[in-house]
């Protein structure tokens, strides 16, 4: 009993505006309970959205929210995190604004390495328009737009991020809402950019991609035993056809953008004096 | 002994030619002599041919010159192209080889073999620019150790061998002048007050002017012709504890920019018109969830691709109306170099006091141009800061106030008490999505208000300037970097006995509706004199104040000549008399 009302603490009391049997209300959860465990002060929360049913949910927390337009979640966030590096920031958002409008940005958060986390849920639809394809539909290929069936083959985000170079890549399922908290409290841990795609149903649009019965007989942990250093065997397991793996494909280190951005003072004021008078002094 | 001098250096691009000219700056502005240049950029990034002109003056200027007096050119393209703008008695030094048409208006015409003696004599082809530098060293009586010095401060990291080439080169070129050409033209170098000046380009003021007003976080993607604010940037803001990221597009940049700047950093970008293009949805977004920014666009010619390197001033309207839906923003445009400065700092000012975005438009030869600019000027720059809240705890904070100032504080992330939204979405005081007709009426009106509440504050009360004779009844509205030759051009008209006058606000969005409706009120005419096709800023001033307009457009990738400007300052004042006109003000 205690630990739901740690949990509700981080809810802002602003109701969901979800559908029922959206997999959405199993990601919010999961989030508030791993920001309980962590016990993050709300005033240091900051999550930055773009536009979809997915990018609503920083308004039911309570933190700083940043609900901006459509694939834009991820640059936004990187500018919050290099003007005030203290905050935790999170970016959150769905598959067709992640992958579809907003995919350039993915490959270039995920090499500067931008200490953020990032959770793109995955429900194979785009849900706020009500029923288009998206960048990741695949068992269900005759949506609003695609009458016909669909043209091109879906995107595996885990396995994108992956070749991107994230320095942590994880893959949970709204429904496994223990592991998914894990998951997220890994990735706010991990220092450098996390990308966690969950997987999550749209009771609306998509039953059948994101179907709970389908994942649930498909799905396999990853093993214990996965070096998470190990790029090509992560893609490997992101990658797999058969099984949905869930678990961590990526963890390593190296510096953050913010680690470069120190470095790059550091070797500026070798170059010259701090202030505005030397600056003009090259003009004189 | 003429008080003014226009110098122009004309090659091929990889000839020294921008070398030459910079250098003469450089000395001439530790003389404390005023300069302003103008330059023109090969489309290629080898070859081609290219200038720079230099205006050299005892008093302030506005414009690099029309009509040369002294052409250096180091080939027979350069002759041939050139040679039309050089005046009846102007000076002709050029390459030894070069032919020069019979006919002499009554130029003085010197030729010196420069490229034998970079090549025969010196063993350095490369050094010919230098050469030519020693020979205008004796012909315009430049101080000679201030060359050696700058050469010397040059090339000292180059090593010994390459700065012994060049003081060699130097030496050899002013031997030759003064022992060959025997001096028959009266031009040399104008008197300086000796008080020094900085020298910068127009990209250069901008960098500056940011850093000063405290910016310290830059987001942009390079683009022909603003890259070089980001360039400078990079090598000096992390100095001053700042970062520049180059980033994968203009649209990250801006939201980029919107992140840093929502978190409380000063927040800049700054793109060439196709990047501004891009940023359009975001400008919105700034607009509606109240976020500082500061994007500067310097323009280039003409639409998509374009002429990138070539000035124009088509943006206005992009600037203005760019972005869906009401989006309020600010947009301004310096006149000049050390104006970029003011008007930089300005910029800040105005969006982080009203939180909003602001757009700077400068253009190609703007950004590129180098002037001197007054010290001073950095050290009085317009300032003002954010307004931020101490949240009460408990009640959850309010971002959005409506009544009251249109301005709300804002609570920075990280403020104790201060967790909110913003949001691109039509919103409540609170930032939650809201859509009744209510709620967007009355925010519309907020986020409008603040456009009202600039207009008048005293921050923007001397970016509006008047020229020119305040009782004549031909008026001339233009904007940024037009307003040089348009001074120029009051100038020349005066000394025809023709009277003139001249507004020039800084600011395009709001509008200073009060000088502009009493200017309205005493001119008869309104000539409106911009580089674009349409005439932008005279689109503006007829749906604004329902005036008629003569327009004075001009695409030809370069800057409006002073002529042109006079010849409709003529033109207009001929028609005065013809039929009786009344005032425009009460038209408004
Ligand atoms: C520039 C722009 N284009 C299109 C839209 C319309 N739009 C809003 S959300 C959305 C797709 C949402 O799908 P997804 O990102 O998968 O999020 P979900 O709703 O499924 O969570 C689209 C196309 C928009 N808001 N902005
Ligand atoms: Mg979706």
């Amino acid at each position: 009993m205690e630990e739901l009302d740690k949990s509700c603490e981080y809810l802002s009391g602003v109701c969901p505006v979800w559908c029922p049997g959206c997999g959405y209300y199993g990601i919010l959860s999961a989030l508030v309970e791993a920001f309980a465990d962590l016990k993050l002060p709300t005033k240091e929360l900051t999550l930055v959205s773009g536009i979809g049913c997915s990018s609503r949910l920083p308004y039911f927390v309570k933190a700083y929210g940043f609900h901006s337009i459509h694939g834009r979640g991820l640059p936004i966030a990187q500018g919050v995190k290099t003007a005030n590096p203290e905050l935790t920031v999170l970016a959150v958002g769905g598959d067709g604004d992640g992958l579809a409008i907003g995919g350039g940005h993915l490959p270039h958060v995920a090499r500067n390495n931008v200490d953020i986390t990032y959770l793109l849920f995955n429900n194979a639809i785009y849900g706020m328009t009500k029923g288009q394809f998206s960048p990741t539909t695949t068992l269900y290929p005759v949506t609003k737009t695609s009458p016909f069936g669909l043209a091109g083959e879906a995107i595996n985000p885990s396995a994108l991020a992956i070749v991107y170079g994230a320095t942590f890549v994880a893959r949970g399922f709204s429904v496994k809402k223990e592991h998914l908290k894990e998951l997220i409290i890994q990735g706010i841990h991990h220092r450098g950019f996390s990308f966690i795609e969950v997987l999550a149903s749209c009771s609306s649009f998509n039953t059948t991609d994101m179907n709970v019965a389908r994942i649930v007989k498909n799905l396999e942990m990853i093993p214990e035993d996965h070096n998470p250093e190990d790029a090509i065997e992560a893609l490997r397991l992101a990658a797999d056809q058969e099984k949905i793996r869930l678990g961590v494909f990526v963890r390593n280190q190296r510096p953050t953008l913010g680690d470069k951005f120190q470095e790059m003072r550091r070797k500026a004021k070798g170059k010259g004096a701090a202030n505005m008078e030397a600056l003009l002094g090259q003009f004189a | 002994m003429q008080s003014d001098l226009v110098l122009r250096v004309a090659g091929e691009s990889g000839e020294g030619v921008i070398t030459i000219g910079e250098t003469l700056c450089k000395i001439a502005a530790r003389e404390g002599i005023h300069i302003v240049t103008f330059r023109t950029f090969p489309a290629e990034i080898k070859g081609g041919s290219c200038m720079i002109q230099v205006r050299l003056s005892e008093r302030r200027i506005p414009y690099h010159g029309e009509g040369v007096d002294f052409l250096v050119c180091l080939n027979q393209d350069a002759v041939d192209e050139n040679l039309p703008d050089l005046k009846e008695h102007g000076v002709l030094l050029c390459e030894a080889e070069c032919d020069l048409p019979e006919k002499n208006p009554g130029w003085t015409a010197y030729k010196v073999p420069f490229d034998r003696i970079a090549t025969r004599e010196i063993g350095s082809r490369i050094s010919k620019n230098i050469v030519v530098l020693g020979a205008l060293s004796h012909l315009l009586s430049l101080p000679k150790e201030t060359i050696e010095k700058f050469i010397s401060e040059k090339f000292a990291r180059k090593g010994k061998t390459v700065l012994d080439h060049n003081l060699d080169a130097l030496q050899r070129g002013f031997d030759f002048a003064r022992s060959h050409l025997a001096k028959k033209d009266s031009y040399r170098l104008p008197k300086g007050s000796g008080r020094k000046r900085l020298l910068m380009t127009g990209n250069e003021a901008i960098a500056i002017g940011a850093t000063a007003a405290g910016m310290r976080y830059f987001f942009g993607y390079p683009i022909t012709p603003a890259s070089e604010i980001m360039e400078w940037l990079a090598a000096h803001l992390p100095k001053m504890g700042g970062v520049v990221l180059q980033t994968e597009d203009e649209i990250s940049a801006i939201c980029s920019v919107a992140g840093a700047s929502w978190a409380g950093g000063k927040s800049m970008t700054s793109t060439s018109g196709p990047g501004l293009s891009l940023m359009s949805e975001t400008i919105g977004l700034l607009s509606m969830a109240e976020i500082p920014a500061v994007i500067v666009d310097s323009q280039r010619g003409g639409p998509s691709t374009g002429m990138p390197t070539k000035t124009e001033q088509s943006d206005l309207l992009l600037a203005l109306y760019g972005s869906h839906g009401d989006a309020t923003r600010v947009v301004m445009a310096p006149t000049s170099v050390s104006d970029s400065l003011r008007v930089t700092a300005l910029a800040f000012a105005v969006a982080e006091k009203y939180q909003l975005p602001v757009i700077m438009l400068v253009d190609q030869a703007l950004s590129a141009r180098l002037e001197t600019v007054d010290r001073e000027t950095v050290e009085r720059l317009p300032q003002g800061s954010r307004s931020c809240a101490s949240p009460a705890d408990g009640a959850p904070f309010v971002r959005y106030q409506l009544g009251g100032s249109a301005v709300s504080p804002a609570a920075l992330p990280g403020t104790q008490g201060g967790e909110h939204m913003v949001t691109g979405m039509e919103h409540d005081e609170r930032g939650n999505f809201a859509c009744d007709e209510e709620t967007h009426t009355a925010m519309t009106v907020k986020r409008f208000r603040k456009l009202a509440a600039i207009e008048s504050d005293p921050l923007v009360a001397e970016f509006c300037t008047r020229l020119g004779d305040e009782n004549s009844e031909v008026g001339i509205v233009t904007w940024g970097s037009s307003a040089g030759p348009v001074e120029e051009a009051l100038a020349i008209a005066k000394g025809l006995g023709i009277s003139a006058q001249a507004i020039i606000p800084r600011i395009l969005n709001p509008l200073p509706h009060q000088e502009l409706k009493t200017f309205f009120g005493k001119v008869k005419r309104v000539i409106v004199p911009e580089l674009n096709f349409v005439g932008q800023l005279a689109t503006l001033l007829r749906s604004t104040y329902r005036i008629p307009t003569i327009g004075l457009t001009k695409v030809k990738g370069v800057p409006l000549a002073p002529s042109e400007i006079v010849e409709k300052i003529v033109e207009a004042e001929s028609t005065l008399n013809a039929r009786s006109t009344r005032a425009y003000g009460r038209a408004g």
